[in-house]
Order: structure tokens, then C-alpha cells, then sequence
């Protein structure tokens, strides 16, 4: 595939001799201190962030940092380093999920889903995957993750029995499956190499149907009125020389799905198709959806039938976040992946608050 | 510091311009108050069937981070990067035009004759890069009269086998020499893996490596005034891309072949010394992993014409012209790419008065939308204590220096930036030198260097604003540092002894940040504040025992200061005998490599080889 080649030489070469992705070993700064009293079950038992730090493509040194909620909003970084001696987390880390008392974290290059405890980031086993990208919890006991399997050929999902930690089922989907979401029974399934959300039963784990919508759908997020917002990313087109093919090359959308029937409600295109939009993410309350577009932040209703069309925030984001409880906005930057990646932290209205250092390339947040 | 046996290098001091020496290495004659050292013979041959990556690592101040056993070596010289320290294969820029860097781990030890380091700034002299330094490799010579030949052999642990040989003839017309090599290396050895849970003990599988390669070499004296000469190289290098610890193994595999032809015509006259060199190298990489096919094919054309002219023994003016033409073949190009690039330059060296030689460089180089300013250098030499066969002398230079941009950093598709400014150096050096002959029997050569460097608009790959990968002007990043170098040879009774000893400081960090948030005032990843060498050679009888200590502090991996590789030191030992076979003379040598067994990384999460044990056996004629 054309794409997948173009984008991985492009990696190589950049990843093997641009001398800027630097790697990590061990962070001896800040020990960890539970935050708060003893009777929590481990530093991380309070409210607070989780910061997903991927690293650098072919380097372990994935991260995860933590700012507490507690008074003094002290940050933690390498915590899961910290909790077990030392050890590398893994190679780009994608996701994080809390479900009970463990912590899920997906290191794509890995090809490992880490499963530590929640409240101490000790490790607790471990799940070899392929390529994996997203996880998603329908219950206490089941979880899928979206896997590629090889860059650009077909992918899948696996379920993941979280009592055991096995794997029993794998349900082949389309090529580069990214997040997941589940919702009535149902789990979503973004599938960025094509133009579908695959959506399965989550009691029979079979595939129910693809619901099309535009090229490169990629991230997902569920509003107040149980609508399933997708934003597509688009899709390139390249010429035989390599360069570009614009009056091919689709842009991005952000699409929303009513989930009770499966049909596509609303389809809102981007602008321009040199710029892909970016980074979907929604407040607490589901009313108000965030999104990159074009070097710029925007905000807009979750009921809105247009895109907005001016920025909240004049800067995009590697990574982005809404505090479920007060709407506060989190971004961050990558920083060249040479060196740590900062976060910024927004008030609703896009003022600046609190910025601060964590791990190298700041990409999610996972509020506790 | 200096590593060079002090056999080997003429002292500076006395340098006097005669003829002959003009053609000799233009930073010694022109490059007054700058330094060269030269990697001792005995190390080369000793160290034959390693990498030049190697070599440089046990001997010299450069620092290499090494992706494991088998993997990319990129050189950090006096804190600049891996494309900041210019490489020269018989005076000509061997750097890959896409890369705009050397991978040293492609450079065999056994396809060199000669390797000498150009500390500091010198891009007056070699060009593009020579911003860190440089290193000047130069083909085999081949001297002596009638038939010549030589062949080595050697096992060593790790699945590692070498095999060369050499052949050569000379007369009073012709030198001819021809060499092939062939090295094996498995690397399967075991080591801890960090990344995995309770660190098992594992073994290396994917780090083998198959190198092999010939020179060839021809000087002809068409008269006295007259020569011509024709050197050849080839090295073709397939292996396992180790990968890290902890990161899915990608089965990423790399082939190398590198094809150096060079034709050379230097000549004598009343208006002074003409040398012109001709060129054709051909590069190809190609690598793969699970998802990845990708070529690419570089040919590159030099021509490089000088003309010397020396007055009595005051002063020297050498002018020149290096043209070069670069044809790229790459799967992120659009099609193929055709570049042209051109540089003028003139040297100047004058002694006004005997103890005292200035020089005064200038280079300007030409390349299409990317032309840097003009580089000058200057410099002085100064001997201004002599008693008592004490020596002093006080040395010191200003020089600029610049590269410009690769061809990766034009023509990638996508991530080719046309708004790319060349990088611009400046550099201050000041040097104290003690030399103390005592009769025949003790040589004691001591000397301290501290040098001040600025890096502007350099040159690095990040993503933008809409996440794309392409290389910007990012930062000016400040070096300041301090070289430390003695050497000492004395005869002991029947015992000749040498030594070296040096200690360098580096401090290399961010003054300007020209995009994103940076890491300013934090010294950048891979350079080690502190780097120190020592090494020694014993000769008694037909016995040599060589020992090389190097010491490498502690490593950043991000420029952020928060994370690093600890310090390490390792050891290297050598015990030869001469013997004689069937007439013919015989050298037996042992090794070990990492004699202290030190587990240490140059690159974070890339297992580098334990003690290992070589054993060497090598038969020559004369």
C-alpha cells in the first residue's frame, strides 16, 4: 500500500537519522509519595489526571505521569516506572482505561496490553497483541482492543477476558481500527483505513454491520443525547511521483450517529482537504464537543449543525482533554519529541492556567 | 587530545613548509592554532577487523551512540550532532548527500590505511560539516620495493570471524596494492533484558551482520614532478537491525554497498604544486521491516582542483575549486533529484618570524537557494618558551563553519522544506602545548584546548504544527568544552613504552529556541559531559601488550535532563607475539573486548556486547 509505505519511509527516515528521537532510561527524580492519607489504597487512589506519555517510535519509553487533584496539584511522572523498578512501560503508548482496581494500558509497538494496579501502577500481567491501538471496557469482566495487526492490512478486535487475561475471541475488521466505544450493547469500532464504524454486539461479539460515513474515521466520543460523534480524518491520495494528489485527496468530518437506529444524522465536512482535523473530545456533561483543526482549538454545542468557525484556543495540540468535572481543557505539547512534553491546562473559556513539564510526546489524558 | 604515537606525528613547532609537506593534510599546514591527531598504526592493525566506530570510540574524545552490535553508529563531536562532524576519504566529503551523515558502523577498520581527527571548526578547509570536527580517512599506501603481501585471520566470540588479505608491488615508478576483506559477526550474545518482567537473561537473535569489501590502489610516477594515482573502495554491509528492548521486533534489516573511486593527479612546476582529484561514489541503502521497502541511490561526482605556492619558508597560498554533483535516487523523492554544489577557497599560511605561524582561510560555498555565508578562519602558532628542551606554545583560532542542508531536508516529498536556512558555527579556540624531549629515551607531549562554539539554525526533524515530520531551523545551540591530551614514549632498557592519556569536557545545550517550547540551558542528549582515554603499549622483545581504557559519563536521552544512561568504563587488552613460520613472520594475537564485563548502552534499551575474546593470527611478507 502506497500510503502505508509513503508514511513509513517517511518515519524511518526521520526516526533513524533526524537524531531527534531520543530515548529514556530511568528517572530518579521524585519518589513517589502517596499524595494524600494512608488509607488509600496507593498514590494513585485520588482524584487527579493521568498523562499518557507514547515516547519515541522504537524506544520503550512510553510513560505515564499523574497531577493529583489533591491541594498542592503535585505531577508525577514515569509512575509506572517508579512501581516497578525501574522497567521500561513500552513503546508508544496509546490508551489507558481503569476498570475496578486495574489500569489497562495499551503500548502499541509493544505489541503488549500492560495491565498494572490502579492505585499503585504495580504491574499485574501482561496480554501480547498485534499492533494494538484502543481499549474499551463493556463490563467488569470483558474488554475489546483494537488491534492492526500489520500497517495497512486488514485488522481486528480482540475480546479480552479481564479476569483471566486471555484472549477468546478475535473479530477480524477492516484495515487500521483505531478507538472503540461501546454504548447499549454495542461496540463501536472506528476503522480509519476505510470510510466505516463497524459496530458489534457486545453479548454475541459478532459484527452487526458497518455504518458508512466519510474517509479515515478515526475517534469517537458519545453525547447527552446518545448521539455517536466520529471525526474522519479524510483521506490521502498520493500521486506516482509521491507528492500529493489534491483533487483526489478527501477532507476530513466530523459525522454524528444516532446509535438507536445506526444512521448517519449529521455530516459535517472540513473546509479544506490540505489539513486534517484532530483530537475529538467532549465535556462531561456530553453537551460540548473540542476539536483540532488547521493549527487552531475549537469548541462547539454537541447540538450544533455546523462546524465552528472561529478558535477557542490559537494553538493545536498533540493531545487533548476535558475535565469531566469542570470543563477545564488540557492540551499538550510534543516538544519535537526531543526533550519532555508540556501540558497546558485552559479554563472553559480558553485561559491559560497551569503549564507544566511531564514525558515525551504528551498524547492522551485520563481523568480519575 | 592527541592518540597518536609520537613517532607518527611531526611535531607542528617545527613544521617548516618544505615542498613535500604541501601536499600533506591542508588543516596542519593552513590550520594554524587548530588540531589533528592521528589514531595510532599499531591500534589500526590491532583493530583491524572492527568498525571505525569502534576505533574512534577507545581512542578519541568523539562520542558514538551505537543503535547495538549491528546497528547505525552517529557520531557527537565536541557536542554537535551526527551530521556536524564532516567525514574525508583522501580529501574528498564522503558523507551520504540524503543523510548528510556517516554511519561509522559501515566503515571497516581494514579498508584505511590512515584515520586522523580534525578537532574544532574546519569548514574552511573540508566544507559542509566540518562544524564539530572532521575525520580524515585515507586509502592504504603501499611502500617498499618488489612483491608484498599479507593475510589475517581471526575468531572471536559472538560468532565472530574476519578474514583479509593484501597483495602489493612497488618499484621505483609504480606503488600497487589491492586488499579484500571479509568479516562475519553473529553478535548472539546474552544480556539482561530490562524491558520485560523479573529481567530475564535472553540472547540476542537479530544482530548478525556480513561485511565485506576490496581497496585498490595505484600510484604512478610519470617523472619526477609527475604522478598520478588511482584508489578504489568498495564495502557492501548486510545485517540485522537490533532492536530495542521492549519494542516489538520489526524484523528491520539494512544493506549498504558504498563504491569510492578516486583519480588523482598531482603535479610540480615553477608556479607551485597543482593537485587535482577527480571522483565517483555511488551509496545505496536499502532497508526493510515488516512494513517498510525503501531505496535509496545517491551518485555523486567531485572534482576538486588546488594550486600551492610556497615562498622560501615564510609563506604559503594554496587556492582552490570543489565541484560536486549529486544524482539521488530515493522513494521519498518525487522521481529523481540532481543537485549541484560549489565551493572557492583560498589558505593562506605565513611565518613571520621562525616560532610564529598565522594563517588566514576563506571559503565560499555555492549551492542553489541554500548558499551560507562566506567561512573564514584564522589562526596562530605560536613557540614563545624554548629552554632547557622544554617547549611551549600558545595557539589559538576563530574560525566559522556551516552546512547545508541535505538532500532529505530539500526534496522529501511532504516534509521537504524550501524555507531551510544552512547552519552557521562559529568557533573560538585557545591551546596551551608542552613538549619535552629528554635525549632518546622520553618524549612527554602535554596539551590543553578550551573551545567556545555557537551553532545557529540547526537543523532538525520535528513535527509541525499539523503533525508533519520535516526538518526546521529549530535552535542555536552553544558548545563549550575542554580537551586534555599527554603522551609520553620512553625506552626502558630492552622495553619500549608509550601512552596516551586524555579527558574531555563538554557542555552542549540550547541558547536560542526557535520553535515549540524547548529545553534551553539543558545539555543535549548523547553527549557526555565527561569522556576520558587511556591507553598504552608495551614492547619488549617479540611481546606487545595494548591496553585502552575509556571512560564515557553519564548520557542524557532527551534534552530535557530528566532521563539518562549511566556512566561506563571498558577495557580493552591485546597481547601479541612475533614468531616466525616456514621464513615468513607471524603474528599471534589474543584480545578481549569489555575485559571488566560492564553492561552498558551508547543508546539507551540497545544491548551492547560482554566480554568477548578474539584470537588473531597474521602472516606478511616483507
Amino acid at each position: 500500500m502506497k500510503n502505508s509505505n509513503f508514511f513509513r519511509s517517511l518515519f524511518v527516515a526521520t526516526a533513524l537519522f533526524s537524531g531527534s528521537l531520543g530515548l529514556t532510561s530511568c528517572d530518579k527524580d521524585n519518589d513517589v509519595t502517596p499524595a494524600t492519607s494512608t488509607e488509600v489504597r496507593g498514590p494513585y487512589d485520588q482524584h487527579g489526571v493521568f498523562i499518557l506519555n507514547e515516547g519515541n517510535y522504537g524506544t520503550p519509553n512510553g510513560s505515564i505521569s499523574f497531577l493529583s487533584d489533591s491541594a498542592n496539584q503535585t505531577v508525577i511522572n514515569s509512575i509506572s516506572q517508579k512501581a516497578n523498578n525501574d522497567r521500561p512501560l513500552g513503546d508508544v503508548v496509546m490508551d489507558l482505561d481503569i476498570v475496578g482496581d486495574r489500569a489497562y494500558i495499551v503500548a502499541n509497538n509493544s505489541n503488549k496490553l500492560e495491565v498494572v494496579n490502579a492505585y499503585t501502577f504495580q504491574t499485574e500481567g501482561a496480554v501480547e497483541l498485534k499492533q494494538p491501538r484502543f481499549f474499551a471496557a463493556a463490563s467488569a469482566d470483558k474488554a475489546y482492543v483494537s488491534e492492526w495487526i500489520t500497517y495497512g492490512q486488514p485488522g481486528q478486535v480482540s475480546v479480552i477476558d479481564l479476569k483471566t487475561l486471555q484472549v477468546v475471541k478475535t473479530i477480524p475488521v477492516g484495515p487500521l481500527p483505531e478507538e472503540l466505544l461501546v454504548a447499549d450493547g454495542k461496540l463501536y469500532v472506528a476503522i480509519n483505513g476505510s470510510n466505516v464504524v463497524t459496530v458489534i454486539n457486545t453479548s454475541t461479539d459478532v459484527v452487526e454491520r458497518d455504518i458508512t460515513v466519510t474517509d479515515g474515521p478515526a475517534e469517537l466520543e458519545l453525547d447527552a443525547d446518545k448521539r455517536l460523534w466520529v471525526l474522519a480524518k479524510g483521506r490521502t491520495v498520493y500521486n506516482s511521483d509521491w507528492t500529493v494528489n489534491y483533487s483526489e485527496t478527501t477532507p476530513g468530518a466530523l459525522i454524528a450517529i444516532n446509535t438507536a437506529n445506526s444512521t448517519v444524522l449529521n455530516t459535517l465536512t472540513f473546509g479544506s482537504n490540505q489539513a486534517s482535523p484532530g483530537n475529538l473530545a467532549i465535556t462531561g456533561d456530553g453537551a460540548k464537543l473540542y476539536y483540532n483543526y488547521q493549527g487552531a482549538t475549537y469548541a462547539q454545542s454537541a447540538s450544533a449543525t455546523s462546524l465552528a468557525s472561529t478558535p477557542l484556543i490559537n494553538r493545536s495540540f498533540y493531545g487533548l482533554g476535558i475535565d469531566p468535572d469542570n470543563g477545564y481543557i488540557y492540551g499538550s505539547d510534543q516538544n519535537g519529541f526531543s526533550g519532555d512534553g508540556t501540558v497546558f491546562i485552559y479554563q472553559p473559556d480558553g485561559t491559560k492556567v497551569k503549564e507544566f513539564k511531564v514525558g515525551i510526546g504528551p498524547n492522551g489524558f485520563v481523568f480519575n | 587530545m592527541s592518540f597518536t604515537a609520537v613517532a607518527q606525528q611531526p611535531d607542528s613547532t617545527v613544521h617548516q613548509l618544505r615542498t613535500v609537506e604541501v601536499f600533506g593534510r591542508p588543516a596542519e599546514v593552513y590550520a594554524a592554532g587548530s588540531r589533528v591527531s592521528a589514531i595510532d598504526s599499531s591500534y589500526l592493525r590491532t583493530y583491524a577487523s572492527g568498525s571505525l566506530a569502534d576505533a574512534l570510540q577507545a581512542r578519541t574524545p568523539l562520542y558514538f551512540k551505537s543503535y547495538g552490535a549491528s546497528g547505525l553508529s552517529s557520531v557527537s563531536f565536541r557536542g554537535t550532532n551526527a551530521s556536524q562532524t564532516a567525514v574525508l576519504w583522501n580529501g574528498l566529503n564522503i558523507a551520504s548527500a540524503t543523510l548528510g551523515q556517516t554511519d561509522f558502523s559501515t566503515l571497516p577498520v581494514g579498508g584505511i590505511g590512515a584515520v586522523e581527527v580534525q578537532h574544532g571548526a574546519a569548514a574552511a578547509t573540508y566544507g559542509s560539516g566540518a562544524i564539530g570536527g572532521a575525520v580524515l580517512l585515507h586509502s592504504p599506501e603501499y611502500k617498499g620495493e618488489g612483491l608484498g603481501w599479507e593475510a589475517q585471520l581471526e575468531a572471536g566470540s559472538f560468532g565472530r570471524y574476519f578474514g583479509s588479505g593484501r597483495l602489493s608491488y612497488g618499484s621505483q615508478k609504480l606503488e600497487v596494492g589491492a586488499s579484500a576483506y571479509l568479516r562475519l559477526a553473529g553478535n548472539d550474545f546474552t544480556y539482561t533484558d530490562l524491558s520485560r518482567y523479573q529481567t530475564p537473561r535472553v540472547k540476542q537473535e537479530y544482530a548478525a551482520l556480513q561485511q565485506h569489501g576490496i581497496t585498490q590502489d595505484i600510484t604512478y610516477h610519470l617523472t619526477d614532478k609527475t604522478q598520478v594515482a588511482l584508489h578504489g573502495w568498495y564495502t557492501y554491509t548486510a545485517r540485522d537491525l537490533q532492536p530495542a528492548m521492549g519494542s516489538a521486533p520489526d524484523n528491520a534489516a539494512q544493506k549498504d554497498e558504498n563504491l569510492r573511486l578516486l583519480a588523482e593527479l598531482k603535479h610540480s612546476s615553477r608556479w607551485g604544486q597543482t593537485d587535482v582529484k577527480a571522483a565517483y561514489f555511488k551509496d545505496y541503502l536499502h532497508y526493510t521491516d515488516n512494513t517498510t521497502n525503501s531505496e535509496a541511490d545517491v551518485q555523486t561526482y567531485q572534482l576538486q582542483a588546488e594550486q600551492t605556492y610556497t615562498k622560501g619558508s615564510n609563506w604559503s597560498l594554496r587556492g582552490g575549486i570543489n565541484l560536486q554533483h549529486f544524482v539521488a535516487e530515493n522513494d521519498g523523492y518525487a522521481g529523481q533529484q540532481q543537485e549541484n554544489r560549489a565551493a572557492v577557497f583560498a589558505l593562506f599560511r605565513y611565518n613571520p618570524v621562525a616560532p610564529l605561524a598565522l594563517s588566514l582561510n576563506l571559503r565560499q560555498a555555492l549551492v542553489e537557494g541554500y548558499s551560507p555565508m562566506p567561512t573564514p578562519a584564522l589562526g596562530f602558532d605560536w613557540t614563545f618558551y624554548k629552554q632547557h628542551q622544554h617547549r611551549l606554545s600558545l595557539k589559538g583560532s576563530a574560525s566559522g563553519s556551516y552546512r547545508v542542508p541535505t538532500l532529505n531536508d530539500r526534496y522529501w516529498i511532504g516534509a521537504g522544506n524550501p524555507d531551510l536556512r544552512p547552519e552557521q558555527g562559529w568557533s573560538y579556540e585557545s591551546g596551551l602545548r608542552h613538549v619535552l624531549p629528554l635525549g632518546s629515551t622520553l618524549l612527554l607531549e602535554t596539551e590543553a584546548t578550551a573551545y567556545h562554539m555557537l551553532i545557529d539554525d540547526w537543523i532538525q526533524w520535528a513535527p509541525d504544527d499539523i503533525g508533519r515530520w520535516r526538518p526546521a531551523n529549530l535552535q542555536k545551540v552553544r558548545s563549550r568544552g575542554v580537551e586534555l591530551s599527554s603522551q609520553v614514549t620512553a625506552t626502558v632498557g630492552e622495553m619500549k613504552l608509550s601512552g596516551s592519556a586524555g579527558y574531555t569536557y563538554t557542555s552542549s545545550e540550547q541558547e536560542k529556541v526557535y520553535d515549540g517550547t524547548g529545553d534551553k540551558g539543558k545539555q543535549l542528549m548523547y553527549v557526555p559531559l565527561h569522556k576520558a582515554i587511556f591507553a598504552t603499549t608495551a614492547q619488549y622483545h617479540n611481546w606487545a601488550l595494548l591496553g585502552n581504557l575509556n571512560y564515557t559519563g553519564l548520557r542524557y536521552t532527551t534534552n530535557s535532563e530528566t532521563t539518562s544512561l549511566n556512566g561506563f568504563l571498558l577495557l580493552q587488552l591485546a597481547l601479541s607475539k612475533k614468531l616466525e613460520l616456514w621464513e615468513t613472520p607471524l603474528l599471534l594475537t589474543l584480545r578481549s573486548d569489555n575485559v571488566t564485563n560492564t553492561v552498558y548502552q551508547t543508546m539507551a534499551y540497545r544491548a551492547m556486547p560482554p566480554r568477548s575474546y578474539t584470537f588473531s593470527i597474521r602472516f606478511s611478507l616483507p
